[in-house]
């Protein structure tokens, strides 16, 4: 109610002294003295020479990116590294923009999500998972599914709390978690079909832990969580009463496994927060509409950091999502069958040119070892790949806490156009050598 | 299960601001509360997104050339050289802007000082980063900046001075004097400074915006964030950027990459069209707003306020009760929701500070002018129908 007063400032002083522990930003200056001198401040502005080790690996992630676009430009390689199409949108959901834009809907949405889509999201998950959700207090829009995870870090976990990932990792999970200041715990994923390790996620989660964060289907190996491994971090998050963060982006990109939500299994509703997009389902990745789907009391905390975030997210697309996310049947059929013509291309000329594949059953992504080629890590392969074979690819170990654990495989998408994607097989086949 | 949220987030209150305008739209109020235009976008700029989304723009991108476009702006209207590569970082908005240079640069600790009365959010974003805010009262009636108040202000812990300039919500235009000793004192306490500049092409009386980063020895230690959204009418787009030196802006980038990694990118192409509007758009778009500020501080002196301090900038009126009236910012807008069926927003929720006058922030209402000809009329012909035999409103 907007007649409510607001705390005085001495309570939101008495606030931020109740915040415990150190919180890093991802970049943060290194200066913890009290009362710094000018000259000691001066430095505090510039980076940290000398940085704690996940703040190194986020300068390094950065520059690996940046470096393989670059060269890529350079030698004219295929780019099958971006996690992004080549082709765009349906027409349908374009031509909702469209029309939003024309019709004037540009001022600021309500903060939350302008209720037709928050509806139509709710009306999407029912249809999913069998889930009935409340549209005004239990969805809130983001901007993308990155903002999601943002705003779940910032808003649900304090400086200090114990967080499970498993690596590899999408990497934004790591830099917000950091940005929050969470003790970051991770578990690896191993192939040939990166299975949940049990005993070392029993091992793992304790009284301590506040939360694991789960990606399904897996970005970059492709896994997916089955029903078994579900079922067993439910019940051990039930049991030490942890929070589970879901991004389920590639939801719609399930190919050899049937998509569950944490959400929908016993018991956890309560403790879930639940993301996702429409960015990769129909393919408007730069539009930025994502969500979570949370029980009130979660929902709350994640209003708090989403607000002070973004404050809204943009209302033409909004309109538009709501429309996407009632298409029929058959559009979520043809995308799974037109990827699967994708990834058949791909998964056949990566096994002829000589790599050992291992198998993906959902997203557009496709993890292989390239060892049989002879290079002494992912970054040197990746290098050699954009210079002489002319084909781009990502070097996995950015995804891990110890970039070691990543250094034998490396990401390749299918989320481009078949002739790109032939094109690009055609360049392995004909100039991968072994060293 | 409420143990589960963050202590940062247990501590802060949703927006009244955005509790408001569901209670106007519930009761259908005519709004001059939020500030957000009701008239349409400019037809160039629509039709540009439109295009951007036919012409496939439509995946993630970042657009270089809004960079480029703000650098020669940057460059023609402020003097300032900046690196189009570098120094910019494009942000769902300045909201997000604000939050990534909050995140990039205030630790734990970190004290943070605002001028009062503030918008809300700059507050609660430091707190949200483990920063504190630290408020100085600007003084009434005309919201002048009492320099010895500043200046005590400081700590040796204060990283950061946050300057929204046009101010919201009282809509002053901070002068060059007041900009230079907030820079020495900036400079003096080598602190960062972090602008808000979104009105900054609605000024009035040939009031000139001046940015803080164009004074000597500031531009090395400002952040100015700023937007699409007031300039073109385009509020529900979240194109904004921040600037500041490229070391710092790489921080931001690094932050806003894990925020929302992407500003929604037809809108980034729209933005190009809008950025290079010819001069015309910028003139009618100060001589428009100058005209609908005349016309609401007409109206409301009209219904019976002594209109003391005349926006210099922004889309808001920050009106104060006439001592006559013996209710209070909330009572007064309940009254004209119920009454006028006109929403306006009542003036505590922007004070923070301690202010010499306790009383005085609980007289102050904001009303929000960025709105349609039909829309300011109907109000006012709303507020001439209660008023009484005085002529004026009774209260």
């Amino acid at each position: 109610m907007f007649l409510r007063s607001l705390p005085s400032s001495s309570a939101f002083r008495s606030a931020a002294r109740r915040i415990s522990a150190v919180r890093m930003a991802a970049i943060s200056t290194a200066s913890e003295e009290k009362g710094a001198s000018s000259a000691e401040k001066e430095q505090r502005h510039q980076l940290p020479s000398n940085p704690p080790p996940l703040q190194r690996l986020e300068k390094f992630k950065t520059t690996i990116f940046t470096q393989m676009s670059m060269l890529a430009i350079k030698h004219g390689a295929i780019n099958l590294g971006q996690g992004f199409p080549n082709f765009d949108g349906p027409e349908f959901v374009k031509e909702a923009a469209i029309q939003a834009i024309k019709e004037g809907k540009n001022q600021y949405a309500r903060g939350y999500g302008v209720p037709e889509l928050n509806s139509a999201i709710a009306a999407r998950f029912k249809k999913d998972t069998g889930l009935e959700v409340d549209p005004e207090k239990e969805v809130t829009v983001t901007s993308g599914c990155t903002e999601a995870i943002a705003a779940t870090m910032l808003g649900l976990i304090n400086p200090g709390d114990e967080v499970i990932i498993f690596a590899p990792f999408y990497d934004s999970y790591e830099a917000t978690l950091s940005m929050a200041g969470a003790k970051i715990k991770s578990i690896t994923l191993r192939p040939p079909d990166f299975a949940v390790p049990v005993d070392e996620l029993k091992s793992a989660i304790t009284k301590n832990t506040r939360a694991i964060m789960i990606n399904t289907p897996h970005n970059p190996t492709g896994k997916m969580f089955s029903r078994e491994e579900l079922e067993l971090i439910a019940s051990l998050c039930i049991e030490n009463d942890v929070l589970v963060f879901t991004d389920e982006v590639y939801d719609k990109l399930a190919f050899e496994a049937e998509h569950i939500s944490m959400g929908s299994l016993p018991g956890m509703y309560e403790r879930t927060v639940t993301m996702n997009s429409i960015g990769k389902t129909f393919s408007l990745t730069g539009w930025k509409i994502g969500w979570a789907i949370a029980p009130p009391h979660l929902t709350w905390g994640f209003r708090q950091a989403h607000s002070f975030l973004t404050f809204a997210t943009s209302t033409p697309m909004q309109w538009a999502a709501s429309v996407a996310l009632k298409a029929p049947d058959t559009y979520f059929e043809e995308l799974k069958r037109d990827y699967s013509v994708k990834k058949e291309i791909l998964v056949e000329g990566l096994k002829a040119a000589g790599f050992i594949v291992y198998p993906s059953s959902g997203t557009y992504f496709v993890v292989v070892d390239h060892t049989p080629f002879g290079y002494e890590n992912d970054v040197a392969f990746c290098e050699y790949l954009i210079r002489e074979v002319g084909v781009v690819a990502i070097p996995t170990s950015v995804f891990y806490l110890d970039p070691e654990e990543g250094k034998n495989l490396v990401r390749f998408t299918f989320c481009k156009d078949e002739d790109t994607l032939r094109a690009a097989v055609k360049r392995m086949k004909e100039r991968l050598h072994k060293r | 299960m409420e143990l589960k949220l963050s202590k940062a987030s247990r501590s802060l209150t949703p927006s009244p601001i955005q509790e408001l305008s569901h209670l106007a739209q519930r009761c259908g109020a005519i709004n001059l509360a939020e500030g957000f235009p009701d008239f349409s976008a400019p037809p160039h700029i629509k039709s540009a997104a439109v295009a951007a989304i036919n012409a496939d723009l439509n995946q993630y991108r970042h657009v270089q050339g809004i960079c480029d476009q703000l650098a020669v702006m940057m460059k023609q209207n402020h003097g300032l050289d900046v690196n189009a590569l570098t120094d910019f970082v494009i942000c769902c908005g300045q909201s997000e802007a604000f939050a990534a240079t909050i995140l990039a640069t205030i630790d734990q600790g970190d004290e943070v000082l605002l001028f009062d009365p503030a918008y809300e959010t700059y507050a609660s974003c430091i707190i949200l980063a483990g920063g504190i805010p630290v408020n100085v009262p600007l003084e009434p009636p005309h919201w002048t900046l009492n320099v010895d108040k500043f200046m005590k202000s400081f700590t040796s812990r204060t990283k950061a001075v946050v300057l929204n300039s046009p101010h919201n919500p009282t809509g002053k235009v901070f002068s060059k004097e007041e900009l230079e000793a907030i820079a020495a004192a900036c400079c003096q306490m080598d602190c960062l400074a972090i602008t808000d500049e979104v009105y900054e092409y609605i000024t009035f009386d040939l009031q000139k915006h001046i940015s803080l980063a164009s004074l000597p020895k500031m531009q090395e230690r400002t952040i100015i964030t700023s937007s699409l959204s007031k300039t073109f009418s385009v509020t529900g787009w979240r194109i904004g950027w921040a600037c500041a030196p490229s070391t710092i802006a790489s921080a931001i980038r690094n932050i806003h990459i894990h925020v929302t990694d992407s500003a929604p990118s037809p809108f980034q192409e729209a933005a190009l069209a809008a950025l290079q509007s010819p001069p015309g758009y910028f003139k009618s778009l100060k001589a428009e707003y100058e005209a609908r500020r005349d016309f609401v501080i007409q109206m409301l002196s009209d219904v019976g306020f002594q209109i003391s301090f005349k926006p210099q900038g922004s889309v808001f009126v920050f009106a104060e009760l006439p001592k006559n009236w013996l209710v209070s910012d909330i009572e007064f807008v309940k009254i004209l929701i119920e009454k006028a069926g006109v929403a306006a927003v009542p003036g505590r929720g922007f004070f923070h500070g301690d202010i010499d006058d306790q009383n005085l922030r609980t007289r102050y209402v904001r009303f929000a002018f960025c709105k349609g000809s039909d829309t300011l009329n109907a109000a006012a012909q709303k507020l001439r129908d209660i008023v009484g035999s005085t002529g004026h409103l009774q209260l």
